[in-house]
């Protein structure tokens, strides 16, 4: 039954092989072309504090003084010793950087991937059912409306509305200022979590409708349907009935293969919403020209990315059989 | 985790408002540094280190008085700093604070690489418990803003982890940071400061928007604001101004374009304002008043130099400005004339023109030098504003005119900006300025017996009557204004007297933290 899939697998597998080499190089180079200097971004509002020689003596103790092409070599070997190397600006390993703060990023991506996935599907399919009348037009306005607006200013509003004018969500943070983790209830957390998944889902949301709505509205064109609709079946009962099923394979494949937007989402969100995931870690490695954190960090989201295709792939070829043959 | 009850709780739980009960102290005010705790890579140099203490400190005026140290003195020689400790320091896990720890810390920064200059440092000796030694390589008087940043680690259990885990002889100790997130501390039993009025201290980072949605939730008793928001303090709260040194002024290029270049190849020089009449003519018609009120919505102070109002200012080398006429006669007798009726000057068939660079992301910095062209223009100078990156800027810093912005506590600033050995390096002394006697004064200021000693040094390099760097002598720079750094504050809090800030928004407000009082029940 599952023939398909060792195939695909190695396929994916030697892709891996030449794509992360190749992002590696791409990514370094870009990091060596930025127009910031490391150790200026390090110094930043210091720089009255900091003279000269101290300056190469921070060069020097982060290896900046020597050529690109060098520090990409070493930091090759490290990576070979499975060592992803030091961030500057987090004084600490990239591994540890990229531990402590995946977690939080995840459980946020995770939860708006899902929020997303039901909530897209089914407007996506509300509307596909009631084409043309006032709950489609409604759903179709809202989602272009929501694929208009940028993921901060959404995260703003949100905060404007629900937690300053009407005082029902926090403003920020993971937990509750001035608590410490271990006094945090799970209430706590989740009260936290709803505004900035909300946020995050928000930007996965409105693409899904309108594909959803898509593909169900071509289903219902389809002969298939016609001969149902004869027998007296009615649009929504077809829609979360078979076309359920020719609208959830393109809606997976999609939703899946867009798990990177989602994460490039979180950066803006985590930053309005002060969660301490990767997407803050991120903006303060890229404004600080810190190479070995962005490239973990890069080779991680790539990872993610690939992943997330994988899957899409794999779950359309078990939502539609069409697909399982092999080429 | 599906189980009934506990989504029932969740449901019901998040249409209840959270538990009141007693509140710690939250600031908003930024400055998280990623790298961690650890002195000895710079954390602590603005504000309050928080978990270590220091030899000196800087009281509100400025004036340094001592912390661990009880007493202090410079060699004949000026090489030997000799510091007498109190014996009773302790760390916060209980183990006391002796000179080896000190020798230890200052030793391991010099070396660290990290964002602690020490450079000047040949060796630090602890000659008995309470006595330590710390030798120079040649005499520096700044070398003593060291004593007053330089937090002190404990040798002993100094080490890898200590960024993330701090121990420290500070008012505060450390009980939780969630990197990016907050970092929660209390009052540390063993510090020798006195008590601390709150049980816990929060700091909340994140984007200021966060900040100032908690503030107007009443989650947040302390937060940084940008100017533009200042005057709209939510209810409970009130705004607090705090004077800065954190100044914006033209840098001019000082030599003539001879056609010599950096050794990144950009152009050295500007034969407009290489004339000093062009840049002592500019002092003396800006209306920094006008500028304050246009670029800065009114909170600042018109800026008369690098260091407004702090010990080694000197308020005598200024030109208060707003006298066109004046800008006017001096430009006349030194032959810039309109002779061509188009509003500009010229002398010798060259135009009085130049670019004012800024970055262009930096809408107060675009304001400045928008407002300055206007009023330049009066007196017939085309000053023309243009946004650049700041890469723009490093390239071209060096032949035209920039908006550049400095500030700190530490008169070594001055030395960096002024001295002809920085011209051309970084930011410092872009305009490749040099004159002999200004250098001996900074130098002469840095050789000094004592700080108190060196300020008249450091004055006279400003304007010793005859020469010096400031408007009345060279002219190196037009200082514009001082920003004001604008916080809202709980009605319920006192945050007592405060110190003229640094270039630097946020955490320097918290230097005398351990202070700070609750006024309401």
């Amino acid at each position: 039954m599952r023939a398909w899939l060792p195939a695909l697998l190695a396929g994916r597998l030697v892709r891996l092989a030449w794509l992360l080499p190749l992002a590696a190089v791409g990514l370094f180079v870009l990091i060596s072309l930025a127009p910031i200097d490391p150790v200026q971004a390090y110094v930043g509002g210091r720089t009255s504090q900091i003279g000269p020689e101290q300056r190469d003596a921070i060069a020097a103790a982060w290896g900046l003084d020597r050529p690109a092409a060098e520090r990409f070599a070493s930091w090759l070997g490290q990576l070979v010793r499975g060592d992803l190397g030091q961030s500057i600006t987090f004084n600490a390993p990239v591994m540890q950087v990229i531990a402590a703060r995946l977690p939080a990023s995840m459980a946020l991506v995770g939860r708006a991937f899902a929020l997303s996935f039901v909530l897209g599907t089914l407007l996506g399919l509300t509307a596909g059912a009631t084409r043309g009348c006032w709950p489609d037009r409604v759903i179709r306005t809202v989602a272009v409306v929501l694929a208009a607006s940028p993921g901060f200013w959404v995260a703003i509003l949100l905060v404007a509305v629900f937690a300053v004018g009407l005082g029902w969500l926090p403003a920020c943070c993971a937990t509750p200022p001035g608590q410490l983790a271990s006094e945090v209830t799970l209430a706590d957390r989740w009260r936290h979590m709803v505004l900035p998944v909300a946020t995050l889902s928000v930007v996965g949301v409105a693409p899904l409708v309108l594909h959803t709505r898509q593909s169900l509205i071509a289903f219902l064109d389809s002969p298939a349907a016609r001969h149902l609709f004869a027998h007296g079946a009615t649009p929504v009962r077809l829609a979360f009935g078979p076309g359920l099923r020719h609208a959830a394979g393109v809606a997976l494949t999609l939703h899946l293969a867009s798990a990177g937007e989602l994460f490039g989402g979180s950066v803006l969100a985590e930053a309005v919403f002060a969660w301490p995931g990767l997407g803050q870690a991120t903006v303060r490695a890229a404004t600080g020209a810190d190479a070995p954190l962005l490239m973990g960090i890069g080779l991680a989201t790539l990872l993610f990315v690939f992943a997330g295709n994988l899957l899409a792939d794999i779950a359309a070829r078990l939502a539609d059989p069409r697909l399982r043959r092999v080429s | 985790m599906l189980h009934p009850l506990s989504t029932a709780a969740v449901a019901l739980s998040l249409m209840m408002p959270a538990q009141v009960e007693a509140r710690p102290l939250v600031l908003a005010i930024g400055g998280e540094p990623d790298g961690g705790f650890d002195p000895i890579m710079g954390w602590g140099h603005y504000g309050n280190p928080l978990f270590q203490s220091t030899l000196l400190r800087y009281d509100a005026e400025l004036n340094l008085v001592g912390d661990l140290a009880t007493d202090w003195s410079l060699s004949e020689d000026r090489l030997v700093w000799r510091v007498t400790l109190r014996d009773d320091a302790m760390f916060s896990d209980g183990t006391p604070l002796t000179a080896e720890d000190v020798a230890f810390t200052f030793n391991a920064a010099s070396e660290a690489g990290g964002l602690a200059d020490l450079t000047i440092l040949k060796e630090a000796r602890a000659l008995d418990d309470t006595t330590v030694e710390l030798e120079l390589t040649e005499p520096r008087i700044t070398f003593v803003s060291r004593l007053a940043t330089l937090g002190i680690v404990p040798a002993e259990t100094y080490g890898d982890g200590y960024a993330r885990q701090p121990v420290g002889s500070g008012p505060f100790r450390l009980i939780e940071w969630r990197e990016g997130e907050q970092l929660v501390v209390e009052p540390n039993p063993h510090w020798h400061g006195g008590e601390i009025a709150f049980e816990r201290v929060s700091f909340i980072f994140g984007s200021e928007e966060a900040g100032q949605a908690l503030a107007r939730t009443g989650a947040a008793d302390l937060v940084a604001v940008p100017p533009s928001m200042a005057d709209a303090a939510p209810s409970g709260m009130e705004v607090l101004h705090v004077d800065t040194v954190d100044n914006r002024g033209l840098a001019f290029p000082m030599l003539h374009a001879t056609g010599e270049t950096t050794a990144a190849g950009t152009p050295i020089g500007n034969d407009v304002t290489a004339d000093r009449a062009i840049r002592v003519a500019i002092n003396q018609a800006l209306d920094r008043d006008a500028l304050v009120a246009l670029a800065l919505n009114g909170h600042g102070r018109p800026a008369m130099g690098p260091a407004d109002g702090l010990p080694w200012d000197n308020p005598e080398a200024a030109i208060p400005g707003n006298d066109p006429a004046a800008a006017m006669a001096t430009l006349d007798e030194a032959g810039w004339t309109d002779s061509d009726g188009d509003g500009i000057r010229e002398k010798d068939g060259k135009p009085a023109a130049f670019q004012v660079l800024y970055p262009a992301g930096d809408s107060t910095r675009q304001a400045l030098a928008l407002g300055a062209s206007e009023q330049l223009r009066e007196i017939g100078i085309d000053a023309r504003p243009t946004g650049s990156s700041w890469d723009e800027i490093g390239a071209l810093m060096h032949s035209e005119v920039v908006v550049l912005g400095w500030g700190a506590h530490d008169p070594s600033e001055i030395y960096y900006l002024h001295h002809g050995d920085y011209a051309g390096i970084d930011y410092y002394n872009t305009g490749h300025y040099s004159n002999p006697e200004v250098d001996a004064r900074l130098e002469a200021a840095e050789a000094a017996n004592g700080v108190e000693e060196s300020l008249a040094e450091w004055q006279a390099a400003a304007w010793d009557g005859e020469t010096g760097f400031g408007p009345k002598g060279d002219a190196t720079w037009a200082w514009m204004v001082n920003l004001e750094h604008s916080y809202w504050v709980s009605d319920c809090l006192d945050v007592g007297p405060l110190q003229v800030h640094p270039h630097g928004h946020g955490f320097p407000i918290t230097h005398d933290l351990p202070s700070w009082r609750w006024t309401c029940e």
